[in-house]
């Protein structure tokens, strides 16, 4: 019964992609608006008058008709944020600009933004088209227009065919459609959603995150995303926001974040395996790990750092580099990851290395590097 | 397996106190309350010349008294319960909207749940006395002072005198019956409004849903198990009204005078005559025949609601 539904639904689908196409050349007339945060604080004061700072003083520009994904660990102020992009939060200072329209003491209904709830929100009473054409109802578009604006809608994001269904009867991913169909269907300016995998399991996360990605760029609106899944961000977003404590710490390409974050909290957020991070300091122009070993030359006064190597920076060489004991050599298919101790150091330390090394546990390596990163004892990237 | 059975026979052992009142208390009056009703000539003092039939029925139908019951009964369960419910469901949503002083509110409306009914009852009737607070407040207005509950003779009346009218006292009885029961129904709407997850509220916002539609497509769809439970409960509750009735007019069912006697009585007030004015030893089992079909009607209307809520309440 279950898989006859599933071979109705596939068959259903491939006619759909033609109309999204048709979709795709009316979606141009209204185009994603630039967002605009300046200098905004958000704090929360709870009952015993504890005062908790959000959002601290985030100033951010959004372009417009961009995948951004904000992240950041939880309790870092993303959702936060976005409620306040959103207007169910007011900011206690600054200001937020919708292009040239400055929203901040606009209600959230008067903004023109579509929303995606982590839990979705759907109405659980009403049918997949009663929840899409809640909003346009709201807007008293005339019946017949709304209908074939939901249907529009309802097929953009593949769920033509479950237009009578009650949300309790969809799977998580099409419940999720059914929120972006209902978000967008009364063409908002901007796009929120907030964690909008987190409720689907791990095959399905990366299916829809694809869909998300591909309903963003067939309708150009400015889209922003939570997530405190660093893969789910880099993968679909066009920029990335790192935030941390409610403030941010880097706006750029994911890629660009990766290679170069701009302090020792973005290195340690993003990359799996994380990244290894030893101590070592800096004297006479020299960086030297705890032992005394130079590493190579770096042009700043003496101090105590941290040094960042990411896993697959490494490399196995013969001459010069790290001296290391391999402790446990994990194969993970394509590369092989090994775990090591180098000398002078308690931690071990994850290097990537290609498969087709034969490496024993307790043989003694060299392990060169082509990159490193250098943090200050505050966090700062210095190299 | 064998500690399974164990904690199967540990589980009856623990029901068997509730089971043994229940038994005496619950299951043996309905039993016996079921065969009495059939019992003709029957009599409490173990008199055994009675026989099978269905003659106490037919006395019941046959009684004039029982019909009035029935109509006063039908008519404060359709004034009460709907006005009653839709008023809770109105002040709850206020409630559940407001910030300050919610805890205050909420214990003021609560206060009547945890008052004596009696003592209620009196206050209605002290209210509505011939100089009363309500016609203090009618004439007040410019209005004309009625007498509500008893007849008027002498000062204040106008013209001289004023006789109480079925109308006012159905008024009255069933004032005191909604507000008697909406402490209740708040409590139930109020926890069941908060239980909604409020990001249906948050996206009805952003889509600049009018507070009207909030309500009717959001709120009462989310409500309606509570809704439904509340309705059928108090129908239930309603047909079974009676403390109202003595508590503002006494035992005699109606403002004072022969005329007047019983001109407000309720089935359960029929039931309680019958057992009381047993002066004849058949009329306890026309009581019993009253309970029944009091039972019947109830059982009836119940069906129908839950048949209608099949279709109405989202859950």
């Amino acid at each position: 019964m279950d898989s006859n539904q599933k071979q109705i639904t596939k068959n259903v689908t491939s006619p759909d992609d033609v109309k999204v196409t048709q979709n795709n050349n009316s979606s141009s007339n209204h185009p994603g608006v630039e967002v605009r945060l300046q200098n905004i604080t958000k704090r929360f004061v709870d009952k015993k008058g504890n005062v908790t700072v959000a959002v601290d003083d985030f100033s951010v520009v959004i372009p417009a008709g961009k995948l951004i994904g904000l992240l950041g660990p939880s309790g870092c102020g993303k959702s936060t944020t976005l409620y306040l992009i959103a207007g169910l939060h007011k900011p206690n200072a600054g200001r937020i600009y919708f292009g040239n329209e400055d929203v901040t003491d606009l209600p959230p209904e008067k903004r023109g933004i579509g929303i995606v709830f982590q839990n979705y929100a759907l109405f659980p009473h009403l049918t997949v088209r009663q929840n899409i054409m809640f909003p346009l109802e709201n807007m008293k578009v005339p019946k017949k227009e709304a209908l074939q604006r939901a249907q529009e809608m309802a097929e953009l994001v593949h769920i033509g065919d479950l237009m009578d269904r009650k949300p309790s009867q969809l799977s998580g991913g099409q419940q999720q459609r059914v929120a972006i169909a209902r978000a967008l269907v009364k063409k908002p300016k901007v796009l929120l959603l907030d964690e909008p995998l987190s409720n689907l399991d791990a095959r399905l996360r990366l299916q829809t995150r694809e869909e998300i990605r591909r309903i963003q760029r067939e309708t150009g609106i400015t889209t922003i995303f939570v997530t405190h899944d660093q893969e789910e961000a880099m993968s679909i977003s066009d920029e990335i926001i790192v935030m941390d404590r409610g403030v941010k710490q880097q706006l750029d390409h994911p890629q660009k974040v990766y290679d170069e974050p701009v302090n020792l909290f973005v290195a340690k957020f993003l990359g799996n395996p994380p990244i290894n991070v030893i101590e070592g300091y800096v004297e006479n122009k020299q960086l030297k790990t705890v032992t005394g070993k130079v590493i190579q030359n770096l042009d700043v006064e003496d101090q105590e750092v941290q040094i960042g190597l990411r896993a697959e920076f490494f490399m196995i060489s013969k001459n010069g580099g790290i001296d290391a004991e391999v402790e446990i050599v994990e194969h993970i298919g394509r590369d092989t990851m090994i775990i090591c101790r180098i000398d002078g150091y308690e931690k071990t330390i994850r290097a990537i290395v290609p498969s087709d090394i034969n490496l024993q546990i307790g043989q003694q390596v060299k392990l060169g590097y082509n990159k490193i990163f250098v943090f200050d004892k505050t966090g700062a990237r210095l190299l | 397996m064998l500690e399974f059975k164990r904690d199967h026979w540990k589980g009856y052992m623990y029901l068997l106190p509730a089971l043994v009142f229940m038994a005496i208390f619950t299951f043996y009056p309905i039993i016996k309350t079921f065969i009495t009703a059939f019992l003709e000539g029957y009599s409490i003092y173990g008199d055994s010349r009675f026989k099978l039939g269905l003659g106490n029925f037919i006395y019941v139908f046959k009684d004039k008294l029982f019909w009035r019951a029935l109509g006063n009964t039908a008519l404060m369960v359709i004034v009460s319960v709907p006005v009653s419910v839709i008023i809770a469901l109105l002040i709850s949503v206020a409630l559940n909207s407001i910030k300050k002083l919610q805890g205050f509110f909420q214990t003021v409306f609560f206060l009547p749940y945890v008052t004596n009914t009696i003592a209620l009852g009196l206050v209605f009737s002290v209210l509505f006395s011939n100089n009363g607070l309500i016609n203090a407040i009618i004439e007040w207005f410019g209005g004309t002072p009625r007498a509500w509950i008893t007849n008027w003779q002498g000062q204040g009346a106008v013209p001289g005198y004023d006789t109480v009218t079925y109308w006012r006292g159905i008024f009255v009885i069933s004032m005191y019956t909604i507000w008697n029961s909406l402490a209740f129904k708040i409590l139930v709407f109020l926890s069941g409004l908060q239980s909604i997850d409020k990001q249906y509220y948050q996206a009805a916002q952003i889509d600049a849903t009018p507070r009207w539609r909030v309500f009717t497509k959001i709120t009462v769809p989310l409500l309606s198990p509570m809704i439904a439970y509340v309705t059928i409960t108090s129908f239930i509750g309603a047909f079974k009204a009676y403390t109202s009735v003595i508590a503002i007019y006494g035992e005699t069912f109606g403002p004072p005078g022969q005329e007047t006697e019983n001109m407000y009585i309720t089935i359960v007030g029929y039931i309680y005559q019958k057992l009381h004015h047993s002066r004849g030893a058949d009329l306890f089992s026309v009581a019993a025949a009253a309970s029944l079909i009091l039972f019947g009607i109830i059982l009836l209307i119940t069906l129908v609601q839950l048949q209608v809520s099949k279709k109405r309440v989202h859950y």
